[in-house]
């Protein structure tokens, strides 16, 4: 991992698109501000996980699917 | 709750692969869906993998789901599905199972498809107030 000491105001440059600055320092965080291409995603990890958990978790089988599809199709 | 009559959206319909340039998080590998009618069962549709994992999931328009739900494309996501302001854009919730039985369906990170474009990705919204697992349906 690379690491760097930065200052309220200074940035990183990853690639020829992202920057990434430090806005404020405080005592339970960092606030930083992301600058990048609209192709680039960008995204807090933990709302990435639960995402991804998320939709592992929903993946179906044929017969799963039948079943879910019959229970909601009879509470209508 | 049960799924309220499906609104107009559900006309959209898309026969063929559509394009997901980044997959969808945990199946990056996945590129290419199809989405097809799950069933009798609209207004369900069961978007399913192409390439990639093996991956098949059942989804529920998100507006049958909760009426008046309504998630903001940022300027980014609308310019990587190649949607204007006004596109026509297909919205699909991703239906999940508990271990309980219990059925929900995750509102916060729909699966929006522009069928002009023949491209999607699931949209994760910064501020979302939609939760994860919104029950569709208590254990049996």
């Amino acid at each position: 991992m690379l690491v760097f000491t930065r200052r309220r105001h200074e940035a990183i440059m990853i690639g020829d698109g992202v920057e990434v600055r430090v806005l404020r320092v405080g005592k339970d965080g960092v606030r930083l501000g992301i600058v990048a291409p609209p192709e680039v995603r960008v995204h807090r990890r933990e709302i990435y996980e639960q995402i991804r958990d998320a939709n592992q978790s929903a993946v179906v089988s044929s017969d799963q699917l039948a079943q879910v599809a019959e229970r909601l199709t009879k509470a209508k | 709750m049960s799924p309220a009559p499906a609104p107009a959206q559900t006309e959209i319909t898309v026969s063929e692969a559509v394009t997901f340039p980044d997959g969808i998080p945990g199946f990056e590998t996945c590129r290419r869906w199809v989405v097809l009618a799950a069933e009798e069962a609209t207004p369900l549709r069961r978007l399913h993998a192409v390439d990639g994992a093996e991956a098949s999931f059942l989804t529920i328009d998100p507006r049958a789901v909760l009426d008046g739900y309504r998630c903001d494309l940022s300027a980014a996501d609308r310019r990587r599905l190649g949607a204007s302001d006004d596109e026509a854009l297909l919205w699909l919730a991703i239906v999940m199972m508990d271990p309980s039985g219990a059925l929900t369906v995750n509102l916060r990170a729909p699966i929006v498809i522009n069928p002009r474009t023949m491209t999607g990705q699931q949209v994760l919204p910064h501020n979302c107030l939609y939760p994860l697992r919104h029950v569709l349906m208590d254990a049996e």
